[in-house]
């Protein structure tokens, strides 16, 4: 738990003014977290003092220890190893869940693109599913990041797009239209954050670090795309239905009060598979790929097909194109 | 002023690509003397060849062939998945409308074969069973374009197809045939904005064939009934 405030973080991160800040009271923290442990080791070796079985007591500990962690981009190569290996001790001492937590970082080279085919959709919602099952949404406050508009034929109003349809699809005369996080290249929600919680990684994804969260929603209040998602309660997913493969900054546990948002399905993409929206999508409107690869899918259909943004006037440079045949 | 940016250096790359697009991995047609000897068909030995090179779990695929009109940047090497029966590489296959196994296979029909009535341009049944034979097709596009069977069937063998200029193609390059008429569409697939992508974003470029949401007989995609709705209920009120 040393931290000599001045070392350089595993990403070069130098910009954000609470990163740069010493680290002195967490240090201290950390501190009294080993000594919480050694004491309640020391106190399970001598005498049955309390009442609590060495896993509830392994449990305090770990969520002290969880409580005083530090930014997921100021951990060392190190500390991160040892913040995985708690998250998911904790996920098995708390719901007997046996996950898996990646760090991969960006490859470089990469930054990933998305086009949506608005001629192709035929609003089945497969990709919704497939993003619940995959991301471990909340199944009580039925947490959706991806909407399907559905809206008549011959002009874009989003405002009366219907979001809720319930009948046969492709309905005759209507056309759909999916939002989800768009990972702009100048995303509004980055800035207001009051404690960096939320930042933009090299291969362009918005990711949030789910520890270092306050839960003051005002990145949701910036983002002019409704992409984000807060966490009223802890997220609740049944246990046969938990995906096992998780990303620290993806689709690991939310606990309640913090935000969470689309990652482009991180723990996939950076292992060079599709996110789970595109490859359940039956009628292939979505494509996804490197936009910095000139050979890419993205980049033909950025060069080949009539294009258009959401709401570009606001400047955020969303990366999420919309196309029609 | 990005997107323009981005399209000439698309432009650019993709012609040194483009030259470099080899037409490779045709078995049947490297079998075919091996065919005569044996005695074994060449679409045996096509699937033989094709299985011994493939690893376990691996997506069947065929090299797409180069196809007319696919000159402009969509002319990259790409794979086509094979449709096959059970679950491949994590690709359940349980996407589009059609059931019928005959796009893009790699075996040859065994079950009914065509031959078993359709022996070269002599049909064995007599007419009033053609109904029966046929009864899980329903002609929707040859009865709207004017098309016959011949006109993507080749005549001399069932089993095969024929494209306009009467080269007779497999099954597993149906998508070659298509792309006679639908160009627009196959320039489209071959570039990527039509139709699906399997097996990830990097590496391999692995695409579904036009049979695999398309039914070849009734292409128009079906409606059907959509995943759950969400519950917005509240953010509706508060607009309204």
């Amino acid at each position: 738990m040393s931290d000599d405030g001045n070392s350089v973080t595993p990403d070069g991160a130098e910009d954000g003014t609470v990163l740069q800040k010493p680290v002195d009271r967490r240090g201290a923290l950390g501190m009294l977290a080993a000594g919480v442990a050694a004491g309640a080791a020391a106190a399970s070796a001598c005498r049955p003092l309390n009442a609590a079985t060495p896993e509830e007591r392994e449990l305090r500990v770990l969520e002290w220890q969880e409580f005083t962690q530090k930014h997921y981009r100021r951990m060392t190569d190190a500390e991160r190893a040892e913040t995985i290996q708690r998250i998911e001790r904790l996920a098995k001492i708390r719901h007997d869940e046996d996950v898996t937590i990646a760090t991969t970082d960006a490859q470089p080279g990469v930054l990933f693109g998305y086009a949506f085919n608005i001629s192709k959709c035929k609003g089945y919602r497969n990709c919704i599913e497939a993003c619940i099952n995959e991301n471990n949404l909340d199944r009580a406050s039925d947490t959706q990041y991806i909407r399907i508009f559905e809206m008549e034929d011959g002009g874009i109003n989003l405002e009366e797009a219907d979001a809720t349809y319930q009948h046969e699809v492709p309905a005759e005369g209507h056309f759909y239209l999916g939002t989800q996080c768009f990972q702009c290249a100048n995303p509004p929600c980055v800035p207001v954050c009051p404690v960096g919680a939320t930042w933009q990684e090299p291969d362009g994804i918005v990711v949030i670090d789910y520890n270092w969260c306050v839960g003051c929603r005002a990145c949701m209040a910036a983002c002019p795309y409704w992409a984000r998602r807060f966490n009223w309660a802890q997220a609740e997913v049944p246990l046969n239905e938990v995906n096992p493969n998780q990303h620290y900054l993806g689709n690991r546990a939310r606990k309640k009060g913090v935000v969470e948002k689309c990652t482009f399905c991180i723990h996939r993409t950076r292992k060079g598979q599709l996110p789970a929206c595109v490859a359940a999508c039956p009628p292939g409107a979505r494509v996804f790929g490197n936009l910095l690869d000139p050979d890419s899918e993205i980049r033909w259909v950025l060069a080949n097909k009539h294009l258009f943004r959401l709401k570009e006037e606001l400047a955020t440079e969303p990366r999420y194109w919309y196309f029609s045949d | 002023m990005w997107t323009r940016l981005v399209n000439g250096v698309v432009c650019l790359a993709v012609v040194g690509i483009a030259s470099g697009c080899v037409d490779e991995q045709r078995p049947e047609r490297e079998t075919a003397a091996l065919a005569a000897d044996t005695g074994l068909t060449d679409i045996d030995l096509a699937v033989a060849a094709f299985n011994a090179q493939r690893q376990p779990g691996e997506l069947p695929t065929v090299q797409a062939a180069p196809v007319d009109r696919w000159a402009g940047p969509g002319a990259r090497p790409f794979e086509v998945a094979v449709r096959t029966s059970k679950q491949e590489a994590g690709h359940p296959r349980r996407f589009g409308s059609i059931t019928l196994e005959t796009a893009l296979r790699i075996r040859p029909v065994s079950q009914y074969p065509c031959t078993s009535c359709h022996f070269g341009r002599t049909v064995v049944m007599t007419d009033d069973r053609i109904d029966d034979a046929h009864q899980n097709i329903q002609p929707v596009h040859p009865e709207e374009t004017g098309a016959l069977c011949s006109t993507c069937h080749s005549a001399d063998n069932v089993e095969r197809l024929a494209l306009a200029q009467g080269e007779p193609v497999t099954l597993t390059e149906s998508y070659r045939l298509c792309a006679q008429c639908h160009f627009q569409q196959a320039e489209a697939w071959a570039g990527g904005a039509h139709g699906k992508r399997l097996d990830g974003w990097q590496g391999r470029r692995v695409v579904m064939g036009c049979g695999d949401c398309h039914d070849p007989h009734s292409p128009a995609i079906q409606q059907r009934i959509p995943f759950r709705a969400p519950e917005l209920e509240r953010a509706r009120t508060t607009h309204e």
